[in-house]
């Protein structure tokens, strides 16, 4: 009985378990404050609450709560109070994590990252006294090991964004023990590998085609810098390398733009402001119904109206995320009207539905989708141009759809299909007709009528899954530390969902099928003749001086957000495009992340 | 309406053939290094009303689009992989969906064989470089969609196309390439 029941005893086994936890973390260069500022300064900041602050030397040391939150302070390892960069260090674990390498290794990593620079730090290792004293020089094997290791550890440490490395004064006869640096950090822009015993080129071979963003290497001090070769070695393994040993090697605008497209990819483009939320609606409703139930559709084909499918079974290269590699058009082959594969022109012109009736037999044969217009607008792209020939308007759309159901009418069993039924007989395998997800593109002739739209033409193109190349890879969190947008603040999701709006409840119920089904005037009819650059652009103000190489690349869209932007945050044209880039050009992400960040703005940044 | 509703729908016999051919010219001209040619890729586009959107953004004209195709980006290579079209009845036009792919010429050189290298002293800048071929990258994905008079059909290119919408639509990881 040592009196489990008395409440005081729960409460000092409580106390005692949470200082078993807590962690006691380091800071220095706080110079130019007390230690009462700094921690005012800290738990302001971070929002993390530090205790028993003691100064030991040039530390202040301190405690928090678990790991967890010990971790978070680290993100904010040079972070400026005072003048000066604070840099954060975990000491130890009350509980003896740290005797474990990994953490030891990971304090390190911490201790030697700058988050402001983002350069990770790892020159002379040998004469850290800390690494030293754990006996990871004690023996070449560990040496070796520890490499890897540490950069393992860094490339996982989503905090940890790093652009620079250094790797100086290491010893090093080749980079053999250091060839995974291509794998943890492929992004990297600046090496430095001075004061090294670096001879031969074969070694560095291993990063050729890797480091495709290197920008600058510095070398100095390594043997292989006396080849007649090195220079133009060094430009062939590194295709974007800029600045060699502190020289300028490449003409760096003449770089971007060999390897740049000046027209860069976007995700929208609407020759008019008011076709965007009209052809929005029109797809996303259509894809509703053609979701749910496709004969709804039907309304909208006239006896003229055409649609056709056309298989692009061409592989995408397996470097293009996601890709399917192994994908199956089983269900589709046999109506695919890819007039570069099939042949016969008889084949061709059957292929082709024309009228309600036939489209109808056509819909029945593709197999049940699903499209995720709404749930996942970044995955589709959209453009809608004019059609003045047919007073109408042309709407492509590109994305994926997951099959869910196999067709209502199998193909090969149609009756009245008279030359498919030879064609299938050798070797056909039920693996052609695996559901998976796949890409397509959808092009749509829209020709509005008095009270809704006609479809005059639909032509769908089917290919391999792959995720789009619209989407950025930096719609993955960033830590950004210079940006005017504060990286919380930003959520990378949000970027200009067009089709989030829930579809209007016109339809979702039984609506009646009538061609005005699609919701009451879907497709103003629009002057067509509307010019591409010209009448669409909205009033711009004066102020918003955009350069006009900025200015043609962007949409009218794009225009009159900025415009908007402008007006509301009164920032100038520079910081204004800034921020609605940062934001992926949703209003709403800008304005929040314009607030968040509005005490760290300079002066310079809004119209003067 | 009334246009659209007019008409018959023509199924003729080589239609597709010639289309497939046209569209395969299109891709030919946008491969062509030669800047002689462009006049020639020129003529196939309405000089009217000709539409140009390429990633989604929109061209002011046809001249400004392909100089900016010439100058400002590296050879390419386009091999068609897909087109459907349909002739749409009463417009004497006729809209094609094309998929293609695309893969450039990685090499750090422009159409016109120059690269970003500064050069480090006279005795290089002289020495002549071989014909260099293209170092080609890694395929991306394109769809296109064309609009193009029936005019085609009966062998008339002139001025052709009133619609050209050309998007990337997937990326390879491995390529040296930006498009965004």
């Amino acid at each position: 009985m040592n009196g489990y029941h008395n409440v005081n005893s729960i409460s000092a086994l409580a106390q005692q378990q949470s200082q078993q936890n807590r962690v006691k973390v380091g800071v220095r260069n706080w110079q130019n404050g007390s230690v009462q500022d700094l921690m005012n300064f800290l738990s302001r900041n971070t929002r993390i609450a530090m205790t028993d602050a003691n100064v030991e030397g040039p530390l202040v040391t301190g405690y928090v709560q678990n790991r967890t939150d010990a971790d978070a302070l680290m993100r904010w390892n040079g972070i400026r109070f005072a003048g000066q960069n604070l840099k954060i260090e975990i000491l130890e674990d009350s509980n003896g994590g740290t005797s474990n390498t990994i953490m030891l290794l990971k304090n390190f990593l911490y201790r030697r990252y700058n988050a402001q620079a983002k350069m990770l730090d790892l020159g002379n290792l040998h004469a850290d006294p800390d690494l030293v004293q754990k006996g990871l020089f004690s023996s070449i094997s560990t040496q070796s090991k520890m490499f890897p290791a540490l950069m393992k550890l860094a490339s996982k440490e989503p905090q940890m964004v790093v652009e620079s490395i250094n790797l100086s004064d290491n010893n090093l006869k080749d980079v053999s023990g250091i060839t995974t640096l291509a794998q943890s950090f492929p992004n990297l822009k600046n090496l430095c590998l001075a004061n090294n015993q670096i001879a031969r080129f074969r070694s560095l071979e291993v990063w050729k085609n890797k480091f495709k963003d290197l920008r600058e290497l510095l070398m100095t001090n390594n043997p292989i810098t006396n080849d007649k070769l090195y220079r133009s070695e060094m430009l062939r393994l590194f295709p974007k390398l800029v600045i060699l040993d502190s020289v300028i090697v490449r003409d760096e605008q003449k770089l971007n733009v060999i390897y740049s497209l000046p027209m860069k990819l976007q995700q929208f483009f609407f020759e008019t402001n008011d076709l965007g939320s009209s052809s929005t609606d029109f797809v996303a409703n259509f894809l509703n119904f053609w979701d749910s139930d496709r004969t709804q559709l039907l309304p909208l084909y006239t006896p003229q109206s055409q649609f056709s499918l056309s298989v692009d079974s061409s592989m995408p290269p397996s470097s293009v995320a996601d890709s399917d590699q192994n994908p199956s058009f089983g269900y589709y082959l046999s109506s695919s009207r890819n007039i570069s594969k099939v042949s016969s022109e008889k084949s061709i012109q059957q292929r082709l539905s024309l009228g309600p009736e036939t489209i109808n037999n056509a819909f029945k044969s593709i197999p049940r989708t699903k499209h995720h217009i709404q749930d996942r607008p970044n995955e589709y792209s959209m453009q809608v141009i004019s059609y003045p020939q047919v007073n109408g308007f042309i709407i492509t759309l590109h994305g994926f759809f997951e099959e869910t159901e196999k067709p209502e009418v199998d193909a090969y069993n149609k009756s009245n299909g008279p030359t498919r039924t030879r064609r299938f007989n050798h070797g056909h395998n039920t693996s052609n007709n695996r559901l998976s997800k796949k890409s397509f593109d959808r092009t749509w002739v829209i020709v509005p009528t008095g009270n809704g739209v006609v479809i005059a033409s639909d032509l769908l193109a089917i290919r391999p899954f792959t995720s789009a190349a619209w989407v950025l890879e930096s719609q993955q969190p960033v830590t950004n530390t210079s940006s005017i947008s504060n990286s919380s603040g930003v959520n990378p999701a949000a970027n200009t969902p067009p089709f989030a709006s829930p579809v209007p409840g016109a339809i979702g119920t039984a609506g009646a099928p009538t061609a005005g089904a699609l919701g009451t005037p879907v497709i103003q009819p629009n002057n067509p003749a509307m010019p591409l650059n010209g009448g669409a652009v909205p009033q711009i103000a004066p102020t918003l001086q955009l350069p006009p190489d900025v200015q043609s690349r962007l949409n009218p869209v794009q225009l009159e957000l900025l415009n908007k932007l402008h007006l509301e945050t009164k920032l100038n044209a520079e910081y204004t495009y800034i921020l609605a880039e940062q934001s992926g050009w949703n209003y709403e992400v800008a304005i929040k992340g314009f607030q968040s960040s509005l005490n760290n703005l300079p002066r310079e940044a809004f119209i003067q | 309406m009334s246009r659209y509703s007019s008409g018959s729908t023509n199924t003729g016999s080589n239609h597709s053939q010639i289309t497939e051919l046209f569209v395969k010219k299109i891709l030919a001209h946008l491969d062509d290094t030669d800047p002689q040619k462009l006049n020639q890729f020129l003529t196939l586009f309405n000089p009217n009303n000709g539409k140009i959107v390429f990633n989604a953004a929109p061209f002011a004209n046809l001249s400004l689009f392909l100089q900016t195709w010439q100058t400002q980006v590296v050879q390419t290579q386009h091999a068609l992989t897909a087109i459907d079209y349909h002739v749409i009845p009463g417009s004497q036009t006729l809209i094609c969906n094309v998929n293609c792919k695309v893969r450039f010429d990685e090499s750090g050189r422009d159409k016109m064989g120059l690269d970003a290298t500064v050069q480090q002293n006279q005795q290089q800048q002289n020495r002549n470089r071989p014909a260099s071929r293209p170092l080609w990258g890694t395929y991306f994905g394109v769809s296109l969609q064309l609009v193009i008079d029936e005019r085609i059909f009966a062998n008339d290119m002139n001025g052709v196309v009133s619609a050209f919408n050309y998007n990337m639509v997937y990326k390879p990881d491995d390529s040296l390439m930006r498009i965004l």
